[in-house]
């Protein structure tokens, strides 16, 4: 049985060839996302493997927070570096400080400063060789406080060496230091794409941290003793000194083993939505299996009948479509994943060319993600396939006799009944999901709305385009009439072809118009709650603004009031939440925060602020009190002074004052600073005085509202249009699922065809007849998609209204062109089998 | 000698509806080349048409120099065993396969010089096509298959003469059903009246009762006579059995591919006649 099933895949392989390429295309894009992501993440590893590699402990402080920029350590005292050095089995130990800190360039630009490239590392030169993961190349260590050294890299690009004046930005601001020495960081020319500036060990706590304290101190072991050893004698000795409760010491394997795996915090989406989007791949893939094998199981109903006649099994027949899906999966999942290794370089092509910062270096293939997207590819293709195995194996011995005939079942009670039942669940859980805001039951009801609509799609699948081809077959004559009547004549292979449209479709607009809400919505809210006419924000979070923005900003006498906010994770019942620091006094002459009860001046050492979603969730009024856990300095209680309206940036759920902020996170900067322009002063004279204070300062950027509203609107437009380019996969794989369809659809009609031709049906008229076909089935997917997507979106703006996301907006033009590509697309995959249609040889066709 | 009675006919078309004449033992050909009437060209012939298929060993010569005129208004039976080539020449002239050499007419056109596009509108607007089986559209109702040809080309069809052409058919409530909800019979009957619905110049049937039973096809036959008779259709059919072949003015044989016999006014009594001296 498995040979003859062997025999009959190779000789029906035309016939599989496009069903094939759906698999190929999804598993090729599963393959291609892991392959990348995997890359990545061992070069982000390497970073942290190379920094530690031959540190034994690290001596840390014990409280940490996950924010969502990566994990908040809190700082060490300096004078610890001292008591770890005499404790006994310890070689050597240095205490490391690091931040953000950018070399600028001979032009006065930011050595390498594009709004996207990985941030720049600034770190304390380690005396001690062995814990330090730079290797000096030229010249000599940093000595004295204005000596720095630099990476290989950027000092080849910009053309620095030993001996040469340059400018560093930090977030303290820039300075002029000289180049006392190029290194390389392990054997790498800078840090996975990062550059590096080292400075003086005593003076680097004063750059790039707070004077008198440090990161962490790591630990060189003496010789004979084990990581594990020297990590518990320093434990020990710090506890002895009545240490204990602000540091923890750890191995330096297990310091690397906690930070593999974390370092792509820098693209969070590589990891996350990639998989996202190769799922949906896989998904609408499986939707063109599924329909090529029900309709290469409708075209051998009679193979089957003889085969049942003469003896066959139920089990035996259904067993022989699942080996063939089985060889069929395998073989193109292989192909797919090999396909997946170029299609990497693809991707990683695509997100540098969106700006997605990506360190270099050879793509790694490993044989797991490999194996993996190949076996999930073939388990899919069986899966897929087994429907129209049971149903092939359905097949009666007396079918043997009977033409094909036009299968018009799919509008059975029981399908209709489910489906509306399925629809009916999804389209409350999600309305009452997003009534009360809650992300949830809006997706689960998403879920069950998705398969409600696929369960549906036999039952109004036929209606639909019955509705929709009228005017064709006016428009067309018999051509039309004849599309329409083909489109309609299976329902349920038309409706899982334009379900695999419909998917890709509504997650196309789901996400065009949630973007485009987001973006109404982030303008009402600057229009409605701006009062300030400046702003300005850092190149990148990691940037952030040293005090002397504000500060120099505050000075100028174009500018009025200058505010300042900045942020810091903490945890709150178990969970993090994001809390700002801001003025008390100055805040409301730049923003309308809406108080609700109390006052934002209230706010003093203890007091916080709390938004009014958050508060009503937490039950809290003005006069309870709320316990924060910070990094840094652990669990304190807060009073609430004021509960306002104003939830989305710069505010957020929790605002306490820059007094308690400074207690509780002393080395965290500002990431953004408001300015008003004084009174009597012009616009450009405002903005020509700030700038021109903002010039020692490259890593800051000026915008008016407007200006920021169009920011903002460009990064949400630039991560749209790189959703668009990996849906589109998506988009491409289910037109060839209707490529397929008809492709099979034609072999099937062959006599049809042939006697058309012969009673006068011009090649130009079957092809217009079989672009229409295609037309049709394409409308009622985008239809359906464009609906489900509506409201998808409708359910998640509104879920999250509290979030700053309150507007609806429709992006009508998008939305057509969405239809358009998806309409244009069904045309150019109805382009082959149509051809292959007109040139059918009448007589050929309709005697064979 | 064209005023022969069929009376050898027994099979009367039964059911086939009320406009039709209880059987076809009227006179043939009132309408056609009378005594007095002056020749008419044919509706369609072939000259010296050759088809080969194949090559070498595996050479078939399906026609070999088939010279015939098939008269406007009248109702010819082209027989012949089995492989003589009888298809293969209807194929011909229905412009759905070329010759290898030889020229065949469709009125004063010559097939020959004639493009893709044109060959399909020529079948489309003067030639009416009726197969042993399979003549129908699944997905079109019962008219729209038969007025199938006239909208290809974009005509709006009569709907008095569709109107007629349905009832003669006894096709009345019927018109509305698409195929499979068809008996074979009807199927049939719906594929003759499309394939004189554009009331074309010639319509050619290629064993158009060979899957019926024989009042079935009785039928058929009667309707194809009657088109003769009454409107003066041009009709070529092939077909295996006498007493079809009776329905016709003239029976030509072929065998391996040449005409080697003719009968005017066949009974099917002559007919089996000439079949036995054939050697069929
Ligand atoms: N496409 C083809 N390729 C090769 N040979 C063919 C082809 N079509 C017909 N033939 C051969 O040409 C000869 C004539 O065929 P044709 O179909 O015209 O016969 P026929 O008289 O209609 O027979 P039947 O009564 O069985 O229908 C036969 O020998 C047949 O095998
Ligand atoms: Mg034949």
């Amino acid at each position: 049985m498995f040979r003859l099933t062997v025999q009959s895949v190779w000789a029906r392989r035309g016939r599989f060839l496009l069903t094939a390429a759906a698999v190929v295309l999804g598993v090729a894009f599963m393959a291609g996302t892991s392959v990348l992501t995997g890359t990545l993440r061992r070069a982000y590893d390497g970073i942290a493997t190379t920094n530690l590699a031959a540190t034994d402990a690290v001596v840390r402080a014990a409280g940490s927070v996950d924010g969502d920029a990566g994990r908040v350590r809190g700082t060490l005292d300096a004078s610890l570096v001292d008591v770890v050095r005499r404790v006994d089995g310890v070689a050597a130990a240095d205490g490391s400080v690091s931040a953000g800190a950018r070399l600028v360039g001979r032009d006065g630009k930011l050595a390498d400063g594009g709004a996207h490239q990985a941030v720049p590392i600034g770190m304390a030169w380690l005396p001690t060789a062995e814990l330090n993961p730079l290797r000096l190349v030229a010249g000599r260590a940093p000595r004295a406080g204005t000596e720095v050294v630099i990476d290989r890299a950027s000092a080849r690009d910009a053309g620095f060496g030993p001996g040469d004046r340059v400018t560093v930005r930090t977030s303290s601001g820039a300075a002029r230091y000289t180049v006392s020495g190029v290194a390389t960081f392990g054997s790498d020319d800078d840090a996975g794409g990062a550059g590096v500036v080292a400075f003086a060990p005593a003076a680097a706590a004063r750059i790039l941290g707070v004077p008198g304290r440090v990161d962490a101190v790591r630990v060189a072991a003496a010789p004979g003793v084990s990581q594990a050893e020297v990590a518990r004698r320093v434990g020990s000795a710090l506890a002895a000194g009545g240490r204990h409760r602000a540091a923890e010491v750890v191995t330096g394997r297990a310091a690397v083993e906690e930070e593999l795996g974390t370092g792509t915090s820098g693209v969070p989406f590589m990891e996350a939505l990639l998989p996202v989007f190769a799922l949906v791949a896989l998904f609408v893939g499986a939707f063109v299996i599924y329909n090529a094998f029900s309709i290469t199981g409708a075209q051998r109903v009679r193979e089957t009948a003889v085969l049942r006649a003469v003896g066959a099994s139920r089990g035996q027949v259904r067993r022989t479509v699942l080996v063939e899906a089985g060889i069929l999966g395998a073989v193109a999942s292989v192909a797919g994943a090999a396909l997946g290794v170029a299609l990497a370089h693809g991707l990683a092509a695509l997100l540098r060319a969106f700006g997605v910062e990506l360190p270099g270096g050879p793509m790694v293939v490993g044989a797991r993600p490999l194996a993996v997207a190949a076996a999930t590819g073939t388990v899919v293709t069986v899966v897929a396939a087994y429907l129209p195995a049971r149903r092939a194996s359905k097949v009666a011995p007396v079918a043997a006799m009977r033409d094909v005939a036009v299968d018009r079942t799919g509008g059975s009670i029981r399908r209709a009944a489910l489906g509306a039942v399925l629809t009916g669940l999804g389209v409350v859980a999600s309305v009452s999901g997003a009534r009360a805001g809650a992300a949830g039951p809006v997706g689960i009801g998403a879920l069950a709305l998705f398969a409600g609509v696929v369960a549906l799609g036999p039952v109004v699948a036929p209606r639909f385009i019955r509705a929709a081809g009228r005017p064709l077959a006016g428009l067309r004559g018999v051509a039309g009439e004849l599309a329409r009547e083909n489109a309609a004549r299976n329902p349920r292979r038309t409706a899982a072809t334009a379900s695999a449209l419909t998917l890709g479709v509504a997650l196309v607009v789901l996400i065009s118009v949630f973007a485009a809400s987001a973006r109404v919505s982030m303008d009402a809210n600057i229009d409605r709650n701006l009062r300030s006419d400046w702003i300005i924000t850092p190149l990148q979070h990691q940037d952030g603004l040293g005090p002397a923005v504000a500060e120099t900003v505050d000075a100028l006498p174009e500018t009025g009031s200058v505010t300042t906010f900045r942020y810091v994770p903490a945890r709150l019942d178990g969970a993090t939440v994001s809390v700002a620091g801001i003025d008390p006094e100055r805040v409301e002459q730049h923003l309308d925060v809406g108080a609700r009860a109390g006052s934002v001046r209230a706010l003093g050492a203890t007091g916080i602020g709390v938004g009014h979603r958050v508060a009503t969730e937490r039950g809290l009024r003005v006069g309870d009190r709320v316990t924060l856990r910070f990094a840094e300095t652990g669990a304190r209680s807060f009073e609430v002074e004021v509960v306002y309206d104003l939830s989305s940036d710069p505010l957020g759920d929790f605002v306490v004052s820059q007094e308690a902020f400074e207690a509780n996170a002393s080395h965290i900067n500002d990431q953004v600073v408001f300015a008003t322009t004084a009174p009597g002063v012009g616009e450009r004279e405002a903005r020509t005085a700030i700038e021109r204070a903002l010039r020692a300062t490259p890593t800051a950027r000026l915008h008016s509202p407007d200006e920021f509203k169009s920011v903002v609107a460009g990064r949400i437009e630039q991560l749209l249009n790189l959703v668009y380019v990996l849906l589109f996969l998506a988009v491409v794989i289910s037109l060839f699922g209707i490529a397929n369809a008809l492709a099979l659809a034609i072999v099937e009609r062959r006599r049809e065809i042939g006697l058309l031709r012969a009673v006068g049906m011009e090649r130009g008229q079957v092809r217009a007849g079989i672009r229409w076909e295609a037309v049709l089935v394409a409308l009622l997917g985008t239809v359906a998609g464009t609906a489900l997507g509506l409201g998808f979106a409708w359910a998640m703006v509104t879920a999250l209204a509290g979030e700053g996301i309150d507007r609806l907006a429709v992006p009508g033009t998008r939305l057509v062109l969405v239809g358009a590509v998806g309409l244009v697309g069904a045309v150019v995959a109805a382009a082959l089998p149509a051809r292959r249609a007109a040139r059918l040889e009448v007589l050929r066709a309709l005697t064979t | 000698m064209d005023m022969v009675t069929i009376g050898s006919i027994t099979e009367a078309p039964g059911a086939a509806g009320a406009a039709l004449p209880e059987a076809p033992t009227a006179v043939v050909g009132a309408a056609g080349a009378g005594d007095t009437a002056p020749p008419r060209a044919p509706a369609a012939r072939t000259v010296d048409a050759v088809k080969v298929y194949g090559r070498g060993e595996a050479e078939v010569r399906a026609l070999d120099g088939v010279t015939v005129d098939f008269e406007a208004g009248h109702f010819t039976a082209v027989m012949g065993p089995s492989g003589s080539g009888k298809s293969t020449l209807l194929h011909a002239v229905a412009g759905l396969d070329g010759l290898t050499s030889g020229r065949v007419f469709v009125g004063d056109t010559d097939l020959g010089t004639l493009g893709e596009r044109r060959l399909t509108r020529l079948r489309r607007d003067r030639i009416g096509f009726v197969f042993q089986q399979f003549n129908l559209i699944p997905t079109l109702t019962a008219l729209e298959n038969i007025v199938l040809p006239l909208r290809l080309a974009g005509r709006r069809p009569d709907p008095v003469w569709v109107g007629e052409v349905v009832s003669r058919f006894g096709l009345d409530g019927r018109t509305g059903h698409r195929p499979p909800e068809l008996s074979g019979g009807q199927q049939q009957r719906v594929a003759v009246a499309r394939a004189l619905a554009n009331r074309p110049e010639i319509v050619l049937a290629d064993e158009p009762t060979g899957n019926l039973d024989s009042r079935r096809g009785a039928e058929i036959l009667s309707f194809l006579r009657q088109a003769v008779r009454e409107l003066d259709q041009t009709v070529v059919m092939v077909t295996h059995d006498p007493v079809a072949a009776s329905y016709a003015d003239r029976a030509v044989f072929l065998a391996d591919g040449r005409i080697v016999d003719e009968l005017r006014d066949p009974t099917s009594d002559s007919v089996l006649d000439a079949m036995r001296v054939l050697g069929g």
